[in-house]
This record gives C-alpha cells, structure tokens and sequence, in this order.
C-alpha cells in the first residue's frame, strides 16, 4: 500500500469522509475541531469512520491508537504515524 | 399547606407504601425469583420469555397498587399496537413510573440496562434471566440491540438517554436511530405525558403533587424507516446520514405529538 499520502493528502480524505458520510457542511471542518464537540461524531459515528480509513492504510490500522484523538488533526497524525510505521 | 392535607398526608405514606412494596417486593424477585429461574430453566430463549413475563405482571401489579390508593389514574390509547413482535418502541421520559407502564404494557419486553447492575446482587438474577441488553459494549451495544429485534424482542428506548426535562422533550440521543436504520425496522413512537408532573428529575419521592397524578400513554401509528434509507435498504445512504436525518425527523415529530398531548 502507498505510503505515499502526505499530511495534507490524509486531511482531504478525511474531510471528505466526514462530509459525505455524516452530513458535515465543509466550513465546520477545520484542523482543529473537536470530532465530539463541535462536529457532533458520538461513537458509533468513530466506528464508521474507522471503517472508512481502513481502505487507506489496509491492514495496518490500529483502532486502539484512535482512542485518544479528540480533533481532526489528531486523527490525520495518527493515521500519518501509522502509515509511517508499515512504511 | 395543600388545601386538602389529609388527601396530601395520605398520598405521601401511599406513595411510600408503594415504593416500598416496590422495593421489598424487587429484592425478593431478585434474590429468589430470579436466581431459582436461572437454577431452574437452562433453555435461555425460554428462561428469558418466564423472566420477561414475570417482571410484566409485577410492573402490572405495582400499577394497579398506586392505583387503588390513590397515588395515581392512567388512560391508554393505541396500546394493541403492541402486540407484536420486534418493536422498537421509543417514548419520552417524563416520570420515573413511564418505564414501569411500558415494561407491563410490552410483552417480551427487552430494554438496555447499566452494566453497573451486574454488580449489584440484587439485579444479578434479574438481569441475567430476562437477558437485557447490558450497555457495556459502546457500539457493540447496536449489534445487540439489532439481534434483540431479529429474535423478537420489543425494544424500548428512551431516546432522550435520560428523564425529559420539566415540561419539554430533551436533546436526543442517535442510538435509537441508528438501530433503526441498521436493522432496519420501523418506529413504534409513544407519547408520555404525567399532570401533574411528578417524578422527575431530581425530584424526591414524598414531594407528592398537588392532586392525585394523571398518567397517560398514548401509542402511536409505526413511523416508516424506509424514507431515510434508499428505498428499504441503505445502498448509498451512509448509516451516519440516514441516522441524523431519522434523528432530526422524531425531535421534530416528538415536540409536535407532545404539544399536540399538552394542549
């Protein structure tokens, strides 16, 4: 699998997810905003959106490392140290 | 002082008599009832159905206690609609006695317990015979939920999580939606309403109200999940989306039947 996604690439992915799998208007995403808080993603939502990842870095993906993200940055870096890690 | 206080003294030693039969009569289902069932009948579809039945008709009788003394009056409206299998039936939570009239109204009632129950003695024996859903798992909880259904069970929930705020329908929670599009099955709605209020929130139980409390359950026609898939499954809409939107529909539906049942 490419390993190849650079921050930025890894951001507008998950941007898009986060649009068309939850309905978030695009202007509500930023780097910083709190997944609970402000784009209202309960835990069920967090188990989608694993689902959704999954196909960018295959079997590499740890759902335990999503335990402590709390803001979409946090979510691009750890899938960023994942990718790192197969490389 | 309340206009009538012998009709106040007395509906607060019947609500205490009452709760206390409540409680008396929980502990010995629960140290004896229960734990003799799970002793007794192995096969779990079966034990599961004798325990669920047995918590109806003590719900039942509870009711018809506080009835008799005076504590409260009810009108039901719609209640065949539960005599069916697989509901998932969502409701407001106005009182803590709306949860007693939907377990004896409901056969082979399933609802969602607090795993901290299964550290209680008392609810051991209760909560394993009857095989309530146990909210230890997060997300797992909606597979169970979803299996529940399949077997048969009727689901209640109070989508709300929590009592209703005074007077109101509080913010809603996503976890009925989402077991309602990912199974998926329709909504059997109810709509709660207690004058005047009593036991809400934080109100304590000798706080008896003004008269006697009027209860009334008023089961509403199945609201379809199929608008909020595409067609009758989810091909394209995401469960996420079809959750929120399904969401944002009952909030809409709830505050409208409510003010509906106020007025």
């Amino acid at each position: 699998m490419s390993a190849s996604y650079s921050k930025d690439e890894l951001y507008a992915r998950i941007s898009d997810i986060l649009q068309n799998t939850f309905d978030i208007d695009a202007e509500q995403i930023t780097p910083q905003a709190q997944l609970g808080d402000d784009l209202d993603i309960d835990s069920i939502d967090a188990v989608d959106l694993i689902v959704q990842l999954k196909p960018i870095i295959g079997g590499n993906l740890k759902p335990e490392a999503f335990k402590t993200v709390r803001t979409v940055q946090d979510v691009v870096d750890a899938l960023h140290e994942m990718l790192q890690a197969s490389a | 002082m309340p206009a009538r206080p012998f009709n106040h003294l007395w509906r607060v030693f019947a609500t205490g008599l009452s709760f206390t039969t409540f409680g008396i009569g929980g502990v010995l289902l629960g140290l004896i009832a229960f734990p003799l069932l799970n002793l007794l009948v192995w096969q779990r579809q079966r034990r599961n159905r004798i325990a669920r039945s047995l918590v109806r008709h003590s719900f039942g009788a509870f009711i018809q206690l506080m009835r008799v003394l005076g504590v409260l009056s009810y009108e039901l409206h719609g209640v065949d609609r539960l005599q069916r299998e697989g509901l998932l039936v969502l409701a407001n939570h106005p009182t803590l006695i709306d949860v007693v009239f939907l377990g004896w109204l409901t056969p082979n009632a399933d609802c969602v317990v607090k795993s901290a129950l299964l550290r209680n003695p008392v609810m051991i024996g209760p909560v394993s015979a009857t095989g309530y859903i146990v909210n230890a798992s997060g997300p797992g909880l909606i597979a169970d939920c979803v299996s529940s259904l399949r077997g048969g069970g009727n689901l209640l929930i109070f989508p709300e999580g929590t009592r209703s705020p005074p007077g109101g329908f509080g913010a809603l929670q996503r976890g009925a939606a989402n077991v309602a599009v990912r199974a998926p099955v329709d909504l059997t709605p109810v709509i709660i309403t207690c004058n005047p209020p009593t036991l809400g929130k934080g109100g304590r139980w000798y706080r008896v109200p003004s008269r006697r409390f009027h209860i009334r359950i008023d089961v509403r026609p199945d609201l379809a999940v199929a608008p909020f898939l595409d067609g009758d499954s989810l091909d394209g809409t995401s469960p996420g989306m079809a959750a929120r939107r399904l969401t944002e529909h009952l909030r809409e539906y709830f505050e409208m039947e409510l003010a509906r049942a106020r007025a």
